[in-house]
């Protein structure tokens, strides 16, 4: 009977414990998320009440010209993003690896790009990248490189590229720190083992190192990709999704859609574009992280 | 040296530069006069070295304003966030009741929702609220991905806090509460302060929804300021620079501290990029 009841007190004091925080996402994340829904298969013309129109804003999204620029550069920033990162983010922690003194201090230098404020990164980057003035197209002069400056926030491609540049600045910090800790999990045996079996640098990399340490990868991919798919900063300050749309992606496009035009139905759409993808990688990091809790 | 060995340290002398080289030039044109930015001299060195742009920020901007706002902001969302993050944490990790582990998979996929996807269906609400252009707006808004982050991040302290500690205290005639406040989280102190920490840092450097959700000019925030930023001189990189220096100290400095619990955290998977 006792045994009971004190059962029946931590059930009570469990869930009482856990309401703010299912009030609070229920509130601010659930309803937000599924009203957005909603909205999205509603037409709202102003003076007039929302009426429904099932998918008709999904389909002017996918027939709009400039919706498919939006889907294709989001791909190509993401993409290019992450690939650039896995790279330098990889050389960094090799390079990283075998060095005993001073770690600890360099890793603390290399993760301040990670923690200064983003719009501070991207006004930097577009200060760096200025026609005239910026350091990028003075220090090439001076080189000898090019004669005048590169146009590279003025350029469709290069607007892509710099954006991405920028990205990977902040971004690959995270990437090597996180590679670093995973390599020095890994037991010496196995390298030593392979030595013994005359194994050169690259087939240790290929055949113990990057296996060992292939969840953090799988899960620091994912969680990248995750926010890169939807990142508004970079692109919005230094570019607002131009020259024309060569740099707009999801979230500034859905920015111009609600914020700027103020169309609803079709800003909801837009926001909910990448949702099925970002579904489908947010399940893939749970069952990683799960796999790695068991 | 060996070849291996020597490349290893290029490499690595490389990928510093890089990370030096935008630092370094937000520092030199802060402290360049405008006449210097203007024309293009002593690119590499400030010369003559100036702080009028600091001053500047302080006399002739709303620079202080914004500050104060991201402070208070942050303060408030990231003790906001503490408190129910902390209850959920605790609740989700020592009490036993139908339903925990699925809520604790809702708090995970909650964290990784990104705030690119959230922030037009919230601005939504807090329309229909009638809650928008207020600090008070930012301060409910940043939990919504400040308290996933903060219970995900202290159950993991939590579990490493052995339970016999916690029964001696039941034992001994302790209430769940008192065994909880008393002996739980003295323990996971390191763990309150490193999340309380990591809130403050995402909060100040939140651009996104700050933008959207505050038009009053004084009640903008930092990094929404720093983007508007706009002075009568053409060569406003200088002043710009200044401020972007100042408003990555404190996070900086926080990281300092912190550096060691992010290491930690990240390898956890934690904490995302």
């Amino acid at each position: 009977m006792n045994a009971l009841t004190d059962r029946h007190r931590e059930r009570l004091l469990g869930y009482a414990l856990l309401a703010p925080v299912a009030i609070f996402l229920a509130g601010l994340v659930a309803y937000p998320f599924l009203s957005a829904i909603y909205l999205s298969l509603t037409e709202k013309i102003v003076g007039y009440p929302a009426h429904f129109v099932g998918l008709k804003n999904y389909s002017a999204l996918l027939e709009s010209g400039r919706f498919r620029i939006v889907a294709w550069n989001s791909a190509a920033f993401t993409v290019g993003s992450i690939v650039v990162k896995l790279v330098v983010g990889m050389a960094m922690a090799l390079a990283l690896h075998h060095v005993v003194r001073g770690n600890q201090f360099i890793r603390g230098i290399l993760l301040l790009p990670w923690v200064i404020p983003t719009v501070v990164i991207a006004l930097t980057w577009k200060w760096l990248m200025d026609l005239f003035r910026g350091l990028i197209n003075v220090a090439l002069i001076d080189v000898g490189v090019v004669r005048s400056g590169v146009h590279w926030l003025g350029d469709p491609t290069l607007a892509m590229v710099s954006v991405i540049m920028a990205n990977v600045w902040r971004g690959f910090p995270f990437f090597g720190v996180s590679f670093l800790a995973a390599m020095q999990t890994v037991p010496q045996e196995l390298y030593d083992a392979a030595a013994v079996d005359g194994a050169g640098g690259w087939h240790k990399f290929w055949q113990i190192t990057l296996p060992s340490i292939k969840g953090v990868v799988a899960v620091v991919t994912l969680l990248s990709t995750i926010v890169t798919l939807n990142d508004f900063n970079i692109v919005y300050i230094m570019t607002r999704g131009g020259p024309g749309a060569a740099t707009h992606i999801f979230a500034t496009y859905s920015y111009e859609l609600g914020i700027m035009s103020q169309r609803w139905g079709l800003a909801m759409a837009a926001s909910l574009a990448s949702l099925p993808l970002v579904a489908l990688l947010i399940v893939a990091v749970v069952r990683y992280l799960h796999r790695e809790e068991d | 040296m060996r070849p291996a060995t020597l490349a290893r340290w290029i490499v690595l002398a490389v990928i510093v530069l890089i990370v030096f080289v935008p630092m370094y030039w937000i520092l030199v044109t802060s402290f360049k006069t405008g006449r210097q930015i203007l024309l293009s001299q002593h690119i590499y060195v400030p010369w003559p070295f100036t702080i009028d742009n600091y001053i500047y920020l302080f006399q002739e901007s709303r620079f202080a304003l914004w500050i104060r706002n991201s402070a208070i902001t942050a303060t408030a969302s990231t003790l906001l966030s503490l408190v129910i993050g902390t209850a959920g944490a605790y609740s989700l990790t020592r009490l036993s009741f139908p339903g925990r582990r699925t809520f604790g998979g809702v708090v995970l996929i909650t964290y990784l929702v990104p705030p690119g996807l959230m922030f037009i269906p919230l601005y939504r609400t807090f329309i229909q609220m009638g809650y928008t252009d207020s600090l008070g707006t930012l301060i409910l808004a940043y939990p919504t991905f400040l308290v996933p982050f903060v219970t995900w991040l202290l159950m993991g302290f939590f579990r490493s806090i052995p339970r016999e500690l916690e029964e001696a205290a039941l034992v001994d005639g302790a209430t769940r509460i008192q065994a909880m406040v008393r002996v739980v989280l003295p323990l996971a102190a390191p763990g309150l302060l490193a999340a309380g920490l990591f809130c403050f840092t995402l909060s100040w450097n939140e651009f996104l929804y700050a933008l959207i959700f505050i038009a009053d000019d004084s009640l903008k925030t930092l990094p929404v300021g720093l983007s508007e930023f706009v002075v009568s001189d053409f060569a406003f990189w200088g002043q710009l620079m200044a401020a972007a220096a100042l408003a990555s100290l404190p996070v900086i400095v926080v990281y300092i501290y912190l550096h060691k619990y992010m290491v930690q955290g990240l390898t956890a998977g934690a904490v995302k990029g």
